[in-house]
Parts: structure tokens; sequence; C-alpha cells
């Protein structure tokens, strides 16, 4: 039996119900009632449901709590008292709670995914010493979606709460009451959010495409847009307010995967669509990347100032100082853009080609429109691998950056179409595949990304000298940063030539070929 | 956890009254509390409306066959706990000197409880016996109450001197307090003055003669329950305050 065991009871159970149900010679005292509000906080992308635990706020008039509860079993692992509502993990008090939910969290803020308005009638079981031996706690709850006005009632519940020491009066009553009424099939907040139409977990910036492989190429394609388009209509609320860095981040890789599926799944439309769409995206790439270069810079900030012996570690406030001004102004810029109507245009039109049904009889432009999409598929990711293999090979210790930029690229390309199409392919046999181009690309892009930053800080050295905002300490805190980051990037070069061997490996080439040839 | 004893050589000296009176200020205080009613009467168990039973008697935890948590009941008072009393509990002595170290056996048991609870208060028969000897090690603080009349006063230099010639007892604190102080009387109000003055550990708080505590046995609640607006429901609850200040809690 569980230890508070729950029901859940028809809406007309009042308490003369109860009254008359309890075993002799227990029987109902005095009650009271209790008003509380409960909100599930969880990230955007349910992080802390992914790390397995629920994090409950309780409204009460006495106070706010946090509770930190494991998913599945609902128990209750640790508490706190808070001030008001944490929006970030850092804002919760140092203590239990905080412990669990800090690196789950990570950089993302904390957002209401469902709240519940509860009124509680308390009321006692007394024994025939009128000592209290049971308490019941029968529940009426509303859900209330956190934005919007989408509201109603849950099923009614009954908890039985014990008295220590009182544990065969409980069971009496359990079993009393297990004969009229169910046990809840869900969690409330389950049940509140499938009022909803939601379920835990329903974001995730990972691609899940459902494809048949008799699929038409171009409807697969629709789908596959669609899927994207989704998720960066999902996350363009977030970047506009810049809730978190991480909105931004998923917005863009949406828009390149976008594009990316764009050029890469070849034939399948017009290429009047293709050019049209490909173009007016690049724009939207472009008017957020600064943004974005921004953010990656204060989100490494606090690995670059470790990385600095103590003595110039202070000489980053200035270099702090400039990234979130820039940041401020920049985020003002997109967040017009983003808002403006030529961007409204492109979504509206983008959307309205994608929801239009497939033409019987395809652009002659588009020669593959009408092929089984798996056959496209494996077509396109055959060549793609065949490239990447082309492209790293030729590479050695002594070739230019820019080739290793250029097979970054192609291993870009081929892990893109991998993921859209993953669905047309045994799961155990193709995710192995697409975590071996994934370590790849790891390097490829520490190679690029290290190269890239410490161009940009070299910039941002000279703009601030500009702005007067560096002295020597800034200065030379910086110069010792590019320092740090060329040497690491001349370590990600040295280690590419054993990964791009591991990749290159007989066996990785036969499971391609098993998989994408036949 | 922090362990007080409420405890008098002399019995009907409101002993009871104040464990539980206390019992319930430092649950209001937030203090997670449990009574152990040590006193085979079982008064403390009756206020709380508990039945006088513990499963195989004080045998069974002494010989460790149920641990003390087992025997816990929760009281009509959430975050209040009460250990019952047994009426075997008049053999504790006998059992307590049949065990290994005799006189450190409270003490391991109570030490479990120390993760569950902040304060746990003993209410102990009156008299001297190997239980309280128990008591006298596992206790932080003794809470005697006295009654301003001379033979309470006398008893209070008897404990005194008991626990000047015991061993192991070095860290116990004595904290008397005036207990059914009757303001109409002379001679109350001359020893109050009298003892005050001779012992500077007296609690400044005293505990009135008052009609509410006696009637704790008809309304089984302690008197902030049913009488919130006494003083001899203020009183308790300056006692308490004092004792948390001591207590450094």
């Amino acid at each position: 039996m569980p230890s508070t065991p729950l029901f859940e009871i028809p809406p007309e159970v009042d308490l003369d119900t109860l009254a008359a149900l309890l075993p002799e010679p227990l029987h109902l005292g005095e009650g009271g009632d209790r008003r509380l509000t409960r909100t599930w906080l969880d990230s955007f992308d349910w992080r802390l449901y992914r790390a397995g635990g629920l994090l409950e706020e309780v409204q009460e008039p006495a106070g706010r709590l946090l509770r930190w509860r494991d998913f599945k079993s609902g128990d209750l692992l640790a508490w706190e008292e808070v001030p008001g509502r944490p929006q970030r993990a850092a804002d919760i008090p140092a203590g239990p709670v905080a412990e669990e939910v800090a690196p789950a969290l990570g950089v993302r803020v904390l957002l209401p995914q469902v709240e519940v308005q509860v009124e509680q009638r308390l009321v006692r079981v007394l024994d025939d010493e009128e000592k209290t031996v049971l308490r019941l706690e029968l529940e009426q709850a509303r859900y209330l979606a956190p934005h919007g006005h989408a509201k109603g009632e849950l099923a009614p519940r009954l908890r039985l709460v014990p008295v220590k020491g009182y544990q065969k009066e409980l069971e009496r009553v359990a079993r009393r009451f297990a004969g009229d009424w169910p046990e809840p099939r869900a969690t409330q907040m389950e049940e509140a959010l499938t009022a909803l139409g939601r379920a835990p977990g329903d974001y995730s910036s990972k691609l899940d495409i459902a494809l048949d492989p008799g699929m038409r190429a171009d409807e697969a394609a629709k789908a596959i847009h669609l899927y994207l388009l989704r998720i960066l209509e999902a996350n363009l609320e977030g970047t506009r307010a810049d809730l978190d860095p991480e909105f931004l981040h998923d917005l863009r890789v949406a828009i390149r995967r976008t594009r990316s599926a764009l050029t890469q799944i070849k034939g399948v439309f017009p290429p009047t669509v293709v050019e049209n769409f490909k173009g007016r995206f690049a724009w939207v790439q472009q008017v957020t990347g600064p943004v974005r270069d921004l953010d990656v810079y204060l989100l490494d900030l606090p690995g670059y100032r470790e990385g600095l012996p103590d003595l110039l570690r202070p000489g980053l406030a200035p270099l702090e100082t400039f990234l979130a001004r820039h940041h401020a102004e920049e985020q003002a810029v997109m967040a017009r853009k983003l808002a403006s109507p030529h961007f409204r245009k492109l979504l509206k039109d983008w959307r309205a080609f994608l929801e239009a049904p497939v033409p019987d009889v395809p652009d002659p432009e588009a020669p593959k429109a009408a092929l089984p999409v798996a056959e496209v598929a494996s077509a396109r990711i055959w060549r793609m691998y065949r490239r990447v293999l082309r492209e790293g090979r030729a590479i050695s210790d002594d070739s230019p950056a820019e080739a290793l930029h250029e097979l970054r690229k192609s291993c870009k390309k081929l892990r893109y179409l991998m993921e859209f199409f993953l669905a047309l392919y045994a799961a155990e046999e193709v995710r192995p595949l697409v975590k071996q181009v994934k370590v790849l690309l790891d390097d490829l892009g520490a190679f690029q990304d290290l190269e890239v930053q410490a161009r940009s800080l070299s910039g941002f050295a000279g703009r601030m000298v500009e702005e007067k905002t560096a002295d020597t300490t800034t200065l030379l805190s910086l110069g010792a940063l590019i320092g740090g980051l060329w040497h690491r990037q001349a370590k990600a070069r040295r280690r590419f030539q054993r990964t791009f061997a591991d990749f290159d490996s007989a066996a990785n080439g036969k499971r391609f070929r098993h998989l994408f040839r036949a | 956890m922090k362990i007080l004893a409420a405890y008098n050589i002399k019995g009907g000296v409101g002993k009871t009254a104040t464990a539980v009176n206390l019992a319930r200020e430092a649950v209001r205080a937030g203090r997670r509390t449990l009574i152990w009613d040590l006193d085979p009467q079982g008064a403390a168990t009756f206020y709380f409306r508990i039945k006088p039973r513990v499963k195989g008697g004080g045998k069974a935890l002494v010989r460790g066959r149920l641990e003390l948590d087992a025997a816990v009941k929760g009281t009509d008072f959430e975050g209040l706990d009460l250990l019952p009393a047994d009426f075997s509990y008049r053999k504790f002595d006998r059992l307590l000197g049949k065990a290994p170290k005799p006189g450190r056996q409270l003490m391991r048991l109570m030490r479990p409880l120390a993760e569950d609870y902040d304060l746990l208060i003993l209410d102990c028969a009156p008299n001297i016996s190997l239980v309280s000897e128990n008591v006298f090690r596992a206790a932080d603080a003794l809470l005697v109450p006295v009654i301003p009349t001379t033979l309470s006063a006398r008893t209070l230099v008897q404990l005194q001197d008991f626990l000047a010639r015991q061993g192991g007892v070095g860290h116990l604190r004595l904290w008397p307090f005036f207990s059914m102080v009757d303001r109409r009387k002379r001679m109350h109000r001359e020893l109050v003055t009298e003892l005050a003055a001779a012992h500077p550990d007296f609690l400044d708080a005293r505990i009135p003669y008052a009609a509410e505590v006696e009637r704790m046995g008809e309304r089984r609640a302690p008197v902030a329950e049913f009488a919130p607006g006494s003083v001899a429901a203020a009183a308790y609850g300056a006692l308490w305050r004092e004792i948390e200040g001591r207590l450094g809690v």
C-alpha cells in the first residue's frame, strides 16, 4: 500500500459520503479548508523531466515552497522555501533543491508548464478516544494554461494522510475506499497537461520525424520542413524576449537545417521555390548571427576566466561589460527584425507552400518528387558519405585550414541528412553511425570555432581600444586568452587525423554501404 | 536533537503539564518534537488521547526487539509525536539493571531518533532510580518544576546534592522554575523571592496555579488549545521562549 493512498473520486462525494463509509468506531472530526496553487516548472525543453525530476511550486497564503520530486514515483526528495518564483537555477537558495536543479537546468530559464488551483477540505478521522488517527484531504483542482485562457476542472481526488503509529486505521480506511474508487492513473501534472492537449517532454530540439519509406519524396520533404518550422516557431517568443540563449540557438539550428534540407534533398521541389526560400532564410540566419556570437562569448566567459592566471582575471570585467552592452543593442535590433512584417510573411509563405498538397503530376524541374523517399534519401546520404571520405582523405598535416572547414560543411550536411531520414532505417543500425559523424564534427567544430573565437576576441580588443574601455590588464588578459585558444586549436588539429581514421575504418564503410547503398 | 527532561523527585508539582504544554509550544515554533512518557502512570499519554501501550512493553525496547521509532504515535498536532507510557515501565529499573552498561541504555535507545526530531522531551516518574540516572546522562537539561513551599524547595537541594555525587552528568544543566504559584499566598510570594535569589539558574517564567491547567485532564489537550488567552497559556509560552534561548536552538 502506498504511504499516502490516493483515490480519484466522483464529483458528488462529500463529507457525508465519507463519514458513512468509515468503519466503526472511526468517525469524522472537525475540518478546515485550504487553498493553494501548484505550478510545475521546467525549462522549455523539459530538462528537469529528462533528468527524471519534477519541480513543483506550491503557493499558499503562508508562503511559497519548491518541491523536488522523483518524476516516476512522485516521491518527495527535497524542498525549499522561496521568497518568489525562481527564474534560473541561481535564484533557488543554496540547498538540496538547488543542487538537483542547477546541473540539469544549465543556462535555461524555468517556465511554468502548467498550473492547478486547488481547494482542499481537510478533515480528521477520530477513534473512540476522539484521537486523530488519520487525515483526509479532499481536493478539487482546476488546471490553467500558463499563457492563454485554457482552463477546466480535473477529477476530484482524496488523499489519506497517515498519522504515525496508526497504520492499521489507515489500511482499514484505504481498503474501504478502494472498494468504491480507483487510484488516479496519472499524476496531477500529467492530467492537467493532458487536458491541455500536451504531455511532459512534448518539446525537444532533437529530430524525430515520422516518415514511411514508401512515401513520395516531395511529401516526405514537406513533412521534414514542417517539423523544422514548428521548432522554429516554438522558439520565436523566447528568442524575442531573450529568456535564455537556448531559444535563439534552437531557432538558428532549425533555420540551418531548413536551408540544408532545401539544398540537400535535391530534385523534390521546383528550383524557383528552393532559391526563393533559401535566400529568405539566409537573411534570418544573418540577422540572428550577431546575438548568437555574443551569447557564445558571454557563456564562455566563466571558462575563459578560469583559464587565466589570477593576475589577469580582473581584466575580463571590461570585456563582460562590453559584451553585455553590445548584446543588449543587437538583441533589440534582432527582436525588431523577428517581429517585422517581412519575417512574418516569410513564415506565412513557407507554411502555405508546405501545407499545400503535392501536385499529382510533379514539376518537370523536380524529377525526384514522386520517387519513394527511401530511394532518394539513401542515394543522397551515400553520395554525401563518399564526399566526406574523399575530402577527409585528401587532408594532410600540411593542408590549409580551409580544407578542414570544407570537410566540416560536408560532414554537417551528412549528419543532417541522416537525422532527417532517421525513421527510414533501423534505429540500432543508423544511430551509431550518426554518433560517429557527430564525433568527427565535434573535432572539426572545435578546430574552427577556436579559430573564430580567437579572431573575434582580437576584434573585440580593437573595438574596446577605440571605445576606450580596455586598459592594459584587459588587453593582456585578451592576449593570454587568444594564445590559449590557438594552443587548443593546434591540439584539435593534431587530433583530427586519428578521429578521421576511426571514421574511415573498413567496418564503418561496410555499415554505410549496407544501409545506404542497398 | 536536544533532550529536555521534566523532572522532580517530588510528585504532583506540574511536571507532566510542563512537558505537554512545552511540547505544544516547541511544535508551534517549528521544532519537530517527541515526548517520551516514561511515567508508568501515563498522564502525558492520556492528555494526548493515546492508548498507554507499547507492544512488548519496556522489555521489547531494552532487548532491542522493538525500535523506539516503531512505538511512536503521532498526536493531533502535526510535528508532535509521543512515545506512549506502558504499565510495564514500573519494572523498567529491573530490565535496565540486567542490560550491559545499565546507566546508558536510554541514551542508546534514543540515538536513532536524532534524525527525525529537533527536540525530545522526557516526562519522568517522580523518583530517583536507574531510569532517572539514565535520564540524567542522556538529557541536556533538567526542567525542575518547584512549588514555592518549604518541602518542594528541599527536594531541589536534595536533587542538587544527588547530581553533585553522580558521575557522567557534568554536562547536565539544572533549570528550576516556579510552578503552581499562588500569588494570593504570602508564603509563595516570599519563597519565590528567596529561592530565586539563592538559585540564579531559576528561569524567570512562572507557571501560575490555574484552573485551566487542571482542566487539561478533562479537555485532554494542552492549555493553549482550549484556553489560548489564559494566563497559564501565556506562562507556558514565556517558559518555552526562555528555554529556547538557553538551548540556543
